[in-house]
């Protein structure tokens, strides 16, 4: 199986840098076939040849490849590119229809199972915690204990800070969506504060914002400074659907979600914040719902569902400390080693 | 060689079958031979092969689209001259290529290059509200450069925006829904029947009545590609995919401006060929266009040498003007304009005895009200030429003898009519790749830059989906 797997990386690689080649001889600017990470392409390539019924879909891209290598001017890059576009092909039509059948494993899944921490932190890689929590389930309290228990970073608001300083965008035109930090008012239900722009400010909007949504652009900086951030150093960040662009980018981590029942939340809410029990129901229901459609915007997936987190916890039961000791306990028991470099 | 051999049997089959058939040719009520319907076998043929080929042997077809081409057109012109003679085959060969293709593929031609010397550089990302402005933008450009001009001019920015996207088809095919076709629906430059329209008589500006249906399709088709594009954009986005948006601010910069002054020049030579005929100095003492007498009634006329003239002079300064820069990120190759050139051919051709056809029975198909010159000429103008097919319904509109309406040179027709019979031409060229010129382009191009088109049929089935449920609402709001 093993063996399998490695044949198929290869090939996928192999698929993934002769649509470089032929877009890098074609000089286009257009885009190539495969625009997506490198690591994360390769690994959808090589899924997809060991599943039959996609087997369409790898052959259509090959196709798509083999269009913009027949434009290649030079006839001998043509030739030669071609050459492996039909090496490539063969390989792909003699792949065994029987690839995926051996084992019931899901390596997908698997990867982020914790059962399989121990694999999963390789040497030099950054020890990243992603947590998502629900509001008043002390989920933020229990993020930053942790990194003051594990001495590394941790990066809520901040990343958003960091962003509108890329973006050179102004902290009181924009608001930080995903943050808590904002939300105490039940009333406020909008992302974007709504104020009449003049058309040169819509123009610098559009500008600063590529064309897109200034959710959109936020979260895709946010993507970009994450990596970056998980490629130099330890941190726990909270929410901001880092557990799934970590899982894109091939990026080692922990995803854990906490939460707890919603009576134990509006009691601690209503503690917390000052608030009456209507204004602290309401306040979790909306905060909750726009979360929800937040995560599932970005990721398409159910927000708070167990399948996409490593580990999910009632910190009703655990408490604060117990949580923190929790996810301590199970950072220590995996064979991450700290890198040298590591401050 | 085996596979070669098969086709050239199966067409000879055909070719037996047209001779066979040659023999049941009625005569038209004016005693002109109608050719039988079986003469369309070829045209058949010939789409077959576009929409399965590409399919069941890509390669293969990629490499044999000419003797393909060759090879229907002969099973329609043999059977022919043994049918009609000579004489009359070469006469309706030759005015159907030197009248009707030569200027239709130079003038895509004179586009084709034009718009591959201007290439738009930023990084605008592809998003939902971005392609819709896009689509928007496109058109209402559509019917003040033509609908090829339109777009030749967008398509490549479109795909370079959408570049980091993997679900991207939708959008080339709401593309050509409206920037190839309904877009062209509002000024005679728009699309070629309205200019044919414009010759004999239309007002030039008429076609602006056909604003609010225009508005009304397009509003419904970028509402629900809005939708579609937004569920496609949100997949991509789940799947981990995002633009490069690293650097702070959009800087947007289009090389090759100036080739818009070619654009322009084409869009004049379009216009001079619709009025040049009707001035004085280019008309013999008969009334007919003077030009290259070729053969019998085929004539190149001087304003479609003219018009060939401007394009090709366009084409080349363009070429000589533009750094072959831009070109190259432009991914601008031979592969979309050969591959158009080589099966227009064989459509033109072969679809002759189709035209013919309804030529002859237009006028005696009962269409007498504005929802069934709609469906009419729009079902037509999804597989025929949209031009001579307005032509037929708009001679069939005259000749019912209305005397309230437009005055064309035709006969007076209402208003409702002509609309219905301009939204029918213009509009349902969308309904296949091969309806309308710039379709086949887009898809070819597309095709060469990443993104995985649907087959023949395939964007068939998206125009069922979603151009006929809007040409459905268009009949019950405007034209019953």
């Amino acid at each position: 199986m093993k063996q399998h797997r490695e044949e198929r990386i290869a090939l996928a690689t192999r698929i993934y840098e002769l649509d470089g080649e032929v877009y890098r001889c074609l000089g286009s600017n257009l885009g190539r076939v495969f625009t997506g990470k490198r690591d994360a392409t390769i690994e959808e390539l090589a899924r997809l040849m060991c599943s039959s019924e996609k087997s369409h879909y790898l052959r259509s891209e090959l196709a798509l490849i083999s269009n913009m290598a027949r434009t290649i001017q030079d006839k001998p890059t043509r030739a030669r590119l071609m050459r492996e576009y039909d090496s490539i092909l063969q390989e792909v039509e003699s792949l065994p229809t029987s690839f995926g059948r051996v084992d019931i494993l899901d390596e997908q899944m698997a990867s982020l199972n914790a059962a399989s921490l121990s694999d999963r932190f390789g040497k030099g890689d950054h020890l990243v915690i992603c947590i998502g929590r629900t509001y008043g389930s002390a989920g933020t309290d229990i993020g930053f204990a942790l990194a003051d228990a594990l001495h590394i970073n941790y990066y809520d608001t901040e990343i958003f800070t960091e962003v509108l300083e890329r973006l050179e965008a102004e902290q009181d035109h924009v608001t930080d969506f995903v943050s808590f930090s904002h939300e105490k008012n039940p009333n406020v239900t909008g992302d974007i504060h709504d104020r009449k722009m003049t058309l040169k400010q819509r123009i610098r909007e559009f500008s600063r914002y590529h064309g897109l949504s200034k959710r959109d652009a936020i979260f895709f900086n946010e993507s970009d400074l994450l990596c970056e951030k998980a490629r130099t150093e330890d941190f726990i960040i909270m929410g901001r659907c880092g557990d799934r662009i970590l899982s894109h980018n091939g990026i080692p981590h922990l995803s854990v979600f906490i939460t707890a029942p919603f009576e134990k939340r509006v009691q601690r809410i209503m503690a917390t914040d000052d608030l009456t029990e209507k204004q602290a129901r309401k306040l979790l229901k909306t905060l909750d719902r726009r979360h929800g459609s937040y995560y599932n915007f970005y990721t398409g997936r159910r927000w708070g569902d167990p399948n996409s987190y490593d580990l999910c916890i009632n910190s009703a039961s655990y408490g604060i400390e117990g949580s923190v000791e929790l996810i301590k306990r199970m950072v220590d028991r995996q064979s991450y080693k700290k890198p040298a470099s590591n401050k | 060689m085996k596979k070669l051999s098969a086709l050239a049997a199966a067409l000879l089959g055909v070719l037996a079958f047209s001779v066979t058939a040659m023999a049941e040719s009625p005569a038209g009520e004016t005693g002109t031979a109608v050719p039988s319907l079986l003469y369309c076998i070829p045209f058949a043929g010939i789409l077959l092969c576009i929409a399965l080929f590409p399919l069941v042997k890509p390669t293969w077809w990629e490499e044999h689209q000419a003797p393909v081409v060759l090879a229907w057109s002969l099973a329609f012109i043999v059977p022919f001259v043994m049918g009609f003679g000579a004489h009359h085959t070469a006469e309706v060969v030759l005015e159907c290529i030197i009248n009707d293709y030569l200027t239709f593929i130079v003038l895509l031609f004179g586009l084709f290059c034009v718009a591959g010397n201007i290439t738009l550089e930023g990084d605008l990302a592809g998003s939902p509200r971005i392609n819709v402005g896009l689509l928007l933008f496109g058109t209402l450009l559509s019917s003040w450069v033509g609908t090829t001009g339109a777009s030749m001019l967008m398509v490549r920015p479109i795909i370079k925006m959408n570049s980091w996207r993997k679900r991207k088809r939708h959008i080339m095919i709401f593309f050509i829904f409206l920037i190839s076709n309904i877009g062209g629906c509002l000024t005679p430059i728009g699309d070629p029947p309205l200019l044919m329209g414009f010759m004999r008589g239309v007002p030039f500006f008429w076609s602006l009545r056909l604003l609010p249906i225009l508005a009304f399709n397009a509003a419904v088709l970028l509402f629900v590609f809005y939708h579609l594009d937004m569920r496609a954009y949100r997949k991509d986005i789940a799947e981990g995919r995002k633009p490069d948006i690293s650097k702070p601010g959009t800087e947007i910069r289009i090389a090759g401006l100036h080739n818009l002054i070619f654009l322009a020049a084409i869009v004049v030579a379009v216009l001079l060929s619709g009025t040049l005929p009707s001035l004085p100095l280019f008309r013999n003492a008969d009334g007919t266009v003077r030009g290259i007498h070729i053969l019998g009634e085929v004539t190149l006329t001087w304003p479609a040498v003219i018009e060939i003239v401007i394009i090709l002079a366009s084409a080349w300064l363009s070429f000589r003007t533009t750094s072959a820069k831009v070109r190259t990120e432009n991914h601008f190759t031979w592969g979309a304009i050969k591959e158009v050139a080589i099966l227009f051919i064989g459509i033109f051709i072969t679809m002759q005895p189709a035209l013919m056809i309804l030529k002859a029975n237009g006028a005696s198909l009962g269409l007498d009200s504005p929802y069934q010159m709609f469906w009419a000429t729009g079902a037509l103008s999804s597989f025929l030429d949209n031009t001579p097919t307005y032509l037929v319904f708009l001679t069939t509109a005259g000749s019912l003898g209305f005397t309230e309406g437009i005055a064309t040179a035709l006969g007076t027709v209402p208003a409702k009519m002509l609309v219905a019979i301009s939204c029918g031409a213009v509009f349902m060229g969308a309904n296949t790749y091969i309806g309308n010129a710039p379709n086949f382009m887009v898809k070819s191009i597309s095709d060469e830059n990443g993104v995985r088109m649907p087959s023949f049929f395939g964007y068939i089935l998206w125009s069922l989906g979603f151009l006929i449920p809007v040409f459905i609402l268009d009949t019950l709001i405007f034209f019953l």
